[in-house]
């Protein structure tokens, strides 16, 4: 792992909250994680599949202290020290050049004919220090936990904005899914370490000389899963044609909340199956838009062209009792044929019920004033029509019942 | 009987002839009786397709499916429509007992949309039902295999999956488990079983849904008799205004 970044660090606190950004490394206090993801060899199986899907290579090491964590890794990696005891039987295989020393110190110690820190521990640690410095064999104490050594923890953002460099222009939407992960994970890491969720966040495609498209994201409800985010971004850029090819792509959570608590419905079938339509319902209109997907709800007004709303408006709207109404509505009404004061639609309509009066919004310059009658044709259409009293033979097909 | 031809009989996956299909998932009651009990499980099945054939619209083909759907979104579960061929009038399906919050509308603009989304709400475990409209969208030429898909989805998903289609479909090749022909008998609704997983269905039976107005010839009579004087009365206003 070359260049650790915050993006990075920020993913690594999907596994815990301790993380130190060093400069060549990444080192993560996973002792309060292990129950959490069942064991050491759960979760180094999720960090490693979460490094293969991001493309990224790294040396893995577990010890007892954080030194010996990165001299382990430095040469290979591979080792897992669970103990102090396993740490140092690890260490004395470690060849000194893993711990990066001074140039002088490094060829005074190979003046001694010393190779790997084993064979430096076998000598008295007394002259050692004499004769290679005190602060050398703080270190190794260090790394044989024999003394403390805490470490400065990564301090994840009070914002989440993240970005990365393309490797090659973009110019097909859908292929930014993957540089997208990148940064996914990372907020997902970010989300997880402070323990909130995101209910919008904003892409910023950058195409250079300036030009940024901007692509935000809203969710139904919180959410702090990388693949939860990640469904929903994939159907929004499967619908989107870039005007440039992209050069960069940047990730920001203006706005984030702290997670609630896990309530006990989650555990039952009622919690899955909303959670299941809150995605379906984000993924819907990251495809389709928002105009695309509406729910249903009354709006007070008598004119039946009025009386649907796409959007919960005021709660517990009382119903009037009012007479049969249409399930569908024709907007705009249909003009129907009158021949001998009948209405007509493939020939003459049976009128069922009627008239009913409908007179409103003469307020707002909507006027009506129209009498509905039920009416069947000769297929058997149970159908809404109305005629306008003042308007001869205006006769017009509203609605109908099916 | 022969002991292993019972051992046989007693598997899942074998059916009598005679005898409905032991129905693979709970049924949603119809909410009307008579059609239950001609249904294999004794209701509209979940995770698998039904088509409901219709020569017209507005027959009462919803009025068919509106009291299962009025008790599903009684109990907080969701009803999507997918490119419902007209507005719905919120007032109308208030009053046909069915809890809006749980009414979900998807319109897309374009057919490939419109088939995508319905097989992503049917395999979302999410929603309940899922009424779909989806050949006036393609002009009647679905794609090949989308019932295919759509079929498998419900599967996934376990919701009830009504697509509503034009009767010429009647003889077409379908992969859903169960096809209704509706047809219109006055104040009733013929339901003619054309596919149904288990013995064949002999006879049409007529169903009373819920229609707005009583079938009575008579009353529309009086009805265009209160009509047509002032209908006249206009037609001399014209003749006035001329």
């Amino acid at each position: 792992m070359a260049f650790p970044t915050p993006a990075l660090a920020c993913w690594a606190g999907r596994f815990t909250p301790q993380v130190n950004l060093a400069p060549a490394a990444l080192r993560l206090e996973i002792s309060g994680s292990l129950r959490l993801f069942g064991g050491l060899p759960a979760l180094l199986q999720r960090v490693c599949e979460d490094l293969a899907a991001m493309d990224l290579r790294a040396q893995l090491a577990v010890a007892a202290t954080p030194l010996a964590a990165l001299w382990l890794a430095r040469v290979g990696g591979n080792v897992i020290a669970r103990d102090l005891a396993a740490t140092r039987a690890a260490l004395a295989a470690v060849p000194l050049t893993a711990l990066q020393l001074a140039p002088p110190l490094a060829r005074r110690i190979e003046g001694f004919g010393l190779r790997r820190i084993g064979e430096l521990l076998a000598l008295p640690r007394a002259s050692l220090g004499a004769r290679l410095g005190k602060p050398f064999v703080i270190d190794l104490a260090r790394a044989l936990g024999e003394i403390a050594d805490p470490q400065s923890c990564f301090v994840f953002p009070e914002h989440f904005e993240q970005g990365l460099e393309l490797p090659a222009p973009v110019a097909a939407a859908p292929v930014l899914l993957f540089a997208a992960h990148r940064l996914v994970a990372a907020l997902a890491g970010w989300l997880a370490a402070r323990n909130s969720a995101v209910r919008e966040i904003e892409w910023l495609i950058d195409h250079g000389h300036g030009r940024t498209t901007v692509l935000p994201l809203a969710f139904s409800a919180p959410v702090y899963r990388a693949e939860r985010i990640e469904r929903v971004l994939k159907e929004r850029l499967d619908a989107l044609s870039l005007s440039a090819p992209a050069l960069a792509l940047r990730l920001c959570a203006p706005q984030a909340e702290p997670r609630e608590a896990r309530n006990h419905a989650l555990f039952d079938g009622g919690g899955q199956r909303q959670e299941a339509l809150a995605e379906l319902m984000d993924r819907l209109v990251a495809r389709l838009g928002p105009q695309a997907v509406q729910g249903l709800a009354c709006h007070a007004d008598h004119r039946p062209e009025l009386a649907s709303r796409s959007e919960p408006g005021l709660p517990a709207f009382r119903l009037p009792a009012l007479p049969p109404r249409p399930l569908w509505l024709l907007n705009p009404p249909e003009a129907l044929r009158e021949v001998q004061g009948r209405p007509q639609r493939g020939g003459a309509l049976a009128l069922m019920a009627g008239p009913e009066r409908i007179e409103s919004g003469w307020w707002d310059g909507g006027d009506a004033r129209r009498d509905y009658f039920i009416a069947i044709d000769s297929a058997g259409r149970w159908l809404w029509i109305f005629r306008d009293p003042r308007l001869p033979g205006g006769w017009f097909l509203h609605g109908i019942f099916s | 009987m022969n002991p292993s031809l019972v051992q046989v009989l007693e598997r899942g996956d074998i059916r009598r002839g005679d005898a409905f299909a032991v129905a693979p998932a709970p049924t949603l009651a119809s909410g009307f009786a008579r059609l239950d009990a001609e249904l294999p499980g004794g209701g509209w099945p979940r995770g698998a397709l039904t088509e409901l054939l219709t020569e017209h619209e507005g027959i009462g083909e919803l009025g068919l499916l509106l009291p299962a759907l009025a008790a599903l979104t009684a109990a907080g579960q969701t009803v999507m429509l997918i490119a419902p061929p007209h507005a719905t009038h919120a007032p109308a399906w208030a009053a046909a007992g069915i809890r809006l919050e749980a009414l979900r509308l998807v319109l897309p603009r374009r057919p490939r949309d419109a088939l995508w989304a319905a097989v992503e709400a049917l395999r979302c475990g999410g929603v309940a039902a899922t009424l779909l409209w989806l050949d006036e969208l393609f002009r009647g030429q679905l794609p090949a295999n989308s019932l295919r898909r759509l079929q498998v989805a419900a599967g996934e998903g376990g919701g009830g999956a009504f697509c509503f289609r034009p009767a010429q479909l009647a003889a077409a090749a379908s992969p859903a488990p169960l096809r209704l022909q509706l047809q219109p008998a006055g104040r009733q609704l013929r339901v003619q079983l054309l596919k149904r997983r288990g013995p064949p269905a002999r006879q049409a039976i007529l169903l009373d849904i819920a229609r707005p107005a009583d079938f009575s010839p008579r009353v529309s009579h009086v009805v265009a008799g209160t009509v047509l004087p002032d209908a006249a009365d206009s037609r001399r206003r014209t003749r006035v205004a001329a």
